[in-house]
């Protein structure tokens, strides 16, 4: 059955990207730790000690999600990307020759980017117990529902940066970044936006992880006093743009990386 | 490449040489589909190129200049990946795991080419060598009906090439694969079936190594004695050429140089015969290539 034998070869993809994680535990586990003690223990805390008493929310359990949202997004981006930064070395010469769509190769590796960022989330949810963060087992059942959309968007990102700059390693590790960190600043992960007006809320609308951030916020939130403070749209809007957006990347992305390969 | 066309025999060894930038990578990477073509059509076991791509890797297996192992899985594991990606079994996340054929398969072939002590060790704890012998193993492992070898020994020592050179000519023989070669050690295509070179994208010579040998260099003796007036006069037919020694070279084209000695009556003191070398015949074609395309 030619569907099978490609669900195979992707889960074999994803497999070997799991397998490569536990194998390289030490930089699997350094890479997932720093971004949460940098930007939520550090940045967060900072802004949070300073700035975080007059909002009438709890700021840090508020970076909290905007940092679940974001290092999910970026995790799962760069797993799907580093389809093309291996390309000239190693085992992904081998996946390129193989008898395999290029559709399976990249749905393999959103699968296997996905469950990498896994790594990163008990992370987040570590360094979050360590600094007193409340977060109950409801809290936590949240975070885990709106994953798979967070997977989605972030895989799709990764595949519309794939084609975008399929044929240049260097091109996609630089865009990766120059993709990460506007996200991470604009999207309202630890700095609120809902108040931004003129040029930074355009720049917020255009996001594609603001529009995550506020979907998880939105779950999380639901019949809290807090929700119309922290929220800026209905789950169920945050949910049609996200899934609308992470559809057209992946329709475009995939287009443009086939495209790329043949051409190459 | 400009205007390069050539065909594979199924079951043929070919080799195709040519120096650095003559376009064998290039157009390896075209017959593996891992680059583009801009105009042209290629077949492979039967396949188009361009439309059949899929089946077109699924019949071939192919060595790269630089080794595609994943240093941070075992050799198993590369070849547990390798078989679940060519569709031959379903992926399973153990070798126990694995079908009772595939893990008889991998022992046997790890058995044959020397690393079955270290099939289950880490690829990053491989020397060079190792590497290439697992590569093949798993270029074989769904059975192509073509094996690609772009460079195979590049970087391994006189020891390792030898036992990796028994090994393919032992496969080429039982399996009847066709073997398709790049290297850049000439007398690794001293065995093959037939020999293309290349250079700048266009060929320049397609044939045997013998016919290559017979058309580009000519065989000759060297050859002395005591008395050279007595010996010049007799070879005077063959056109001897002195040497700064004063001793003479008698160029001939056929098999043996019998014709010569049958008209040798003075006693020799010296004789030497100069059989051309696949290498030197290489260099020769490639050099009188080159100056062609200067002078034009």
């Amino acid at each position: 059955m030619p569907i099978q034998r490609e669900l195979n070869a992707a889960v074999t993809i994803c497999a070997r990207d799991v397998l490569r994680y536990i194998r390289d535990w030490k930089n699997t586990l350094g890479f997932s730790f720093f971004f949460p003690i940098a930007f939520l223990g550090i940045l967060g805390g900072t802004i949070g000690q300073n700035m975080g008493a007059g909002l009438g929310y709890d700021y840090m359990q508020f970076a909290l999600l905007g940092m679940v949202a974001n290092l999910l997004v970026q995790f799962t981006m760069m797993g799907v990307t580093s389809l093309i930064e291996e390309r000239e070395s190693g085992f992904t010469q081998e996946i390129f020759i193989s008898p395999v769509s290029r559709y399976s190769n990249l749905f393999g590796k959103i699968l296997g980017g996905s469950l990498g960022s896994v790594v990163s989330l008990i992370a987040l949810f570590i360094v979050a117990f360590a600094m007193g963060i409340p977060l109950s087992l409801a809290g936590i059942g949240c975070i885990l529902l709106v994953t798979p959309v967070l997977f989605l968007l972030g895989g799709a990102m990764g595949v519309l940066l794939s084609g975008i700059f399929g044929s240049s390693p260097k091109a996609v590790d630089r865009a990766t970044i120059m993709v990460m960190f506007p996200q991470m600043f604009l999207s309202g992960a630890l700095i609120p936006v809902k108040n931004s007006t003129g040029v930074l809320s355009v720049l917020v609308h255009l996001m594609p992880a603001t529009y995550l951030v506020d979907l998880l916020r939105g779950v999380f939130y639901q019949g809290t006093p807090v929700y119309g403070q922290v929220v800026l749209y209905n789950p169920i809007v945050d949910l049609i743009i996200s899934v609308a957006l992470a559809m057209a990347f992946l329709v475009l992305g995939s287009y443009l990386f086939v495209q790329s390969e043949r051409n190459r | 490449m400009d205007g390069l066309s050539f065909d594979v025999r199924p079951g043929e060894f070919f080799a195709f040489l040519g120096p650095n930038g003559a376009g064998k990578t290039t157009t390896i990477s075209i017959l593996t589909t891992t680059l583009a073509k801009s105009s042209g059509t290629v077949r492979i076991g039967g396949y188009d190129l361009d439309r059949q791509a899929k089946d077109v890797r699924q019949s071939i297996g192919i060595i790269f200049q630089n080794p595609s192992l994943d240093l941070n899985l075992t050799a198993e594991e590369n070849i547990r990946f390798h078989v679940s990606l060519y569709g031959i079994y379903g992926y399973r996340p153990s070798y126990r795991m694995m079908p009772r054929p595939y893990q008889e398969n991998v022992l046997e072939l790890a058995e044959v080419v020397g690393i079955a002590q270290d099939i289950f060790k880490p690829v990053k704890t491989f020397s060079g060598g190792m590497k290439r012998k697992l590569e093949i193993i798993r270029s074989l492992m769904h059975k192509p009906k073509i094996l690609f070898l772009d460079e195979p020994t590049l970087g391994l020592d006189a020891v390792s090439r030898r036992s990796l050179w028994d090994y393919l000519q032992k496969i080429h023989e039982e399996e009847k694969m066709t073997i398709f070669l790049t290297t850049h050690y000439i007398e690794e295509a001293e065995e093959a079936d037939r020999i293309c070179i290349v250079n700048h994208g266009r060929m320049l010579f397609s044939g045997s190594p013998q016919e290559m040998k017979n058309l580009m260099v000519s065989k000759y003796l060297l050859i002395d004695a005591e008395d050279r007036d007595s010996l010049r006069s007799e070879l005077a037919g063959f056109g001897p050429e002195p040497m700064e020694d004063g001793s003479l070279k008698v160029r001939f084209s056929e098999s043996t140089p019998q014709n010569i000695l049958s008209q040798i009556k003075t006693p020799l003191s010296f004789m030497r015969l100069h059989e051309p070398t696949l290498e030197e015949a290489y260099i020769d074609l490639v050099s009188n290539g080159q100056d062609e395309e200067e002078a034009s």
